[in-house]
């Protein structure tokens, strides 16, 4: 007669089913209370710093209100709204936003790559001071970087305008001229986002392989092939993330040279969606109008937002 | 199809020589294997025959062309790098094209010769996937399928089996053979796997410390060692290798050590310190060798005695650990059976299996009888150029 093996049964199986009860349930009863406990702080102050005032933003846009304390406020219904969208102020606003977000995307990514490309043929100490001096700019306090640069293109006696002037060319007061004044606050709120840009693109450049650059050019592929059809589409994620930061945040760092060389003017040709929000709430006293533009901003961002980040997940290689 | 000669190549990294002044010549459809211990050199010199990272000093040549200053991607040549590298943005379909793609190669011979080499290494139900998805296995095939896809003047090779399952591998080795055969193309191909370097190679490079130990057939890396090195790193397990004394006794060389005695050729030698060497497999239980010696009086083998410590058996054989003297040595066969710990044991070689190394150089030394008339005098121990 022939005898197979017959495996014996495990114990521990045997025993739960006995009991009736199985293991894993009788775990995932408690939950570990202990982690909530740690983010709780930081919770509880987001809660309070943003998303208490969000929600109290979406409840003004709703009002008439003054901002007066001993003022009550008045139900508008959705007044707030069409005023804020038919204005003339919020259009300019729009197209300016749109102007310095476009132009930005030139000094945070287009920029960056191109210098990051370039100081790849650099190296060793030379490379670390040539970031350095790109970075730099970066790190002065944008109100600092406003007073220097109010010097520099001041039209009596700045050094730009005179340098120019030499040369024949005359740019006048940049900073109170309607076609001008938002090309000198581009170029300098560029200056500062440079660096970042390059440092962020030579991170992502860093976390390539060379061996995929090695491989394509063994196969054949020049310079060329190589940027077109491996750096750049590894490189990707880290463009959608700058682009994402650069129309994420571009209308607020522009606020602050706005508010110091311009503000917003002349005739409103620099300000943005921020300044105007700014305005409107603080400097009309309309906290109505204001909350129902900062609501309509907090929409149409977040759908941005989510839009470039689901396209940025789709685009991680994850290296490995 | 081309021959690769290298001249006095070196990679010097700072404080430490990676490849120290190779001179090596590889012949229009040699399969040549790199084959040395981890950190020896060969992914430096196959890098630099592929053109990614410059010498220090030397030149290389692609069929009488001097190309140490040229970029890769002119050199025509196709590489499976150790670590992959396969493009993780495309899919293995795309992986395999690009080489064909950058070469502007027309659609339809595209898509036929990555479907061919995708059924030579069991990819197509892969073509669809990104490398993130595939095994090690797996995405060493595509590695190495890629560098397949086209028809370039070398295939250059580091390790490209080192993940695949056994069955895989001699599928695949045999494989890449029949593909050597089949276009005659050079092959420069590092591996640390011995029986790929025996099995697939026409010439093995024997590398250690970035200098080359020996260059030569399989046949005369494994029967000839060219010194201590190439002698212990090339079978398994290794070649029995112990110190003792060469000289002679009654007009024979003999060579002696510690429970070995080999009595060797007719001459007279200078009494120096040499490694005797012999591979387990040579080996044999002493008794028969014993009567053949005593009725056909062929003087000439080794002997040894010692304790057997241990027996391995490996199912088609069996490995015998044998104390002798303060080394322990190995012997390879499948009669050791009846054999206990502690027995007291002879073994025996022929003297054609016999190696001696200097000890001061680890060269191989190699015996030439001189001529009859003067017998006693002139004959010497020769070290081999
Ligand atoms: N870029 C480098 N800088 C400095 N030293 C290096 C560099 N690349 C390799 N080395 C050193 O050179 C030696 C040879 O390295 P190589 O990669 O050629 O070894 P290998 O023979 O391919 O080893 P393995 O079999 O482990 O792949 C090693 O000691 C290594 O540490
Ligand atoms: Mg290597």
């Amino acid at each position: 007669m022939f005898v197979t093996d017959v495996r014996p049964a495990p114990a521990a199986e045997a025993l739960s089913n006995a009991a009736g009860v199985s293991p894993t349930r009788r775990r995932r009863r408690r939950v570990p209370i202990a982690p909530y406990l740690y983010v709780l702080p930081a919770l509880i102050l987001l809660g309070i710093w943003i998303y208490r005032p969000l929600v109290q933003t979406f409840q003004l846009s709703f009002y008439s209100w003054n901002l007066l304390p001993t003022q009550p406020l008045t139900p508008v219904g959705l007044q707030n709204y069409v005023s804020v969208v038919s204005s003339q102020q919020l259009r300019d606003a729009l197209v300016n936003t749109g102007i310095y977000i476009a132009a930005f995307l030139v000094f945070s990514v287009v920029l960056p790559i191109a210098i990051a490309l370039l100081s790849r043929q650099v190296g060793g100490r030379a490379k670390t001071a040539y970031q350095a001096i790109i970075f730099v700019p970066f790190l002065v306090t944008p109100v600092a970087a406003a007073a220097v640069w109010r010097w520099l293109l001041s039209d009596s006696g700045g050094a730009i305008p005179t340098v120019l002037g030499n040369f024949g060319i005359d740019i006048g007061d940049v900073l109170r001229s309607p076609s001008g004044a938002i090309w000198a606050i581009i170029l300098i709120v560029g200056w500062q986002m440079l660096g970042f840009g390059v440092l962020v693109v030579s991170a992502g450049i860093a976390g390539i392989n060379p061996d995929y650059a090695h491989a394509a050019s063994i196969d054949g592929a020049g310079g060329w092939t190589i940027l077109r059809r491996i750096t750049l589409p590894l490189l990707s994620p880290t463009i959608v993330f700058l682009v994402l930061m650069t129309i994420l945040l571009s209308a607020q760092w522009t606020y602050p040279m706005i508010d110091i060389l311009t503000q917003g003017g002349p005739s409103d040709s620099t300000t943005n969606l921020y300044y105007l929000l700014y305005q409107i709430g603080f400097q009309n006293f309309d906290a109505g109008s204001a909350g129902a533009a900062g609501t309509l901003f907090f929409i149409a961002f977040s759908l941005l937002a989510l839009g470039l980040v689901t396209l940025s997940d789709r685009l991680s290689f994850y290296d490995n | 199809m081309s021959r690769i000669e290298i001249v006095q190549l070196t990679q010097q990294f700072k404080g430490h020589r990676a490849v120290d002044a190779v001179d090596l010549v590889i012949e229009d459809g040699d399969f040549v294997v790199l084959l040395g211990p981890s950190g020896c050199g060969k992914t430096t010199l196959l890098r630099m025959i592929a053109g990614l990272l410059e010498p220090t000093q030397g030149r290389i040549l692609i069929d009488g062309v001097d190309v140490t200053e040229l970029p890769s991607k002119k050199r025509n040549l196709a590489m499976v790098f150790q670590s992959y590298a396969l493009y993780p943005h495309l899919s293995v379909a795309k992986n395999l094209a690009f080489p064909l793609a950058v070469l502007r190669t027309p659609k339809a011979e595209r898509v036929r010769r990555v479907h061919e080499v995708a059924a030579s290494l069991g990819l197509e139900n892969l073509l669809e996937r990104k490398p993130r998805e595939l095994s090690g296995g797996q995405r060493q095939r595509v590695a190495v399928g890629r560098a397949l896809v086209r028809r370039p003047s070398a295939y250059l090779m580091d390790e490209p089996l080192s993940n695949l399952d056994a069955k895989l591998r001699t599928a695949t080795r045999q494989e890449l053979s029949e593909l050597h055969a089949e276009l005659s193309a050079t092959f420069v191909y590092v591996t640390h796997d011995q029986v790929e370097a025996m099995t697939m190679a026409t010439k093995i490079v024997v590398l250690d410390a970035g200098r080359i130990e020996q260059f030569g057939t399989p046949d005369e890396i494994y029967h000839r060692p060219a010194s201590v090195f190439v002698a212990g790193f090339v079978g398994a397990p290794p070649m029995n290798l112990v110190v003792g004394t060469v000289g002679s006794i009654g007009g024979v060389v003999t060579a002696t050590a510690e429970g070995i005695e080999a009595r060797l050729w007719p001459g007279v030698a200078e009494k120096r310190t040499v490694v005797i060497g012999v591979r387990p497999e040579h080996l044999r239980l002493d008794d028969f060798a014993a009567n053949a010696e005593s009725t056909a009086g062929s003087a000439s083998a080794l002997s040894v005695e010692g304790v057997v410590e241990r027996i391995e058996n490996l199912g088609s054989e069996q490995v015998l650990y044998l104390r002798v003297g303060d080394t322990l040595m190995t012997a390879r066969g499948d009669d050791f059976g009846a054999l206990r710990r502690g027995d007291l044991l002879a073994l025996s070689a022929p003297i054609e299996r016999i190696h001696l190394f200097d000890e001061a150089t680890g060269q191989r030394l190699e015996w030439v009888p001189e001529p009859d008339e003067l017998p006693a005098a002139a004959a010497q121990v020769a070290v081999m150029a």
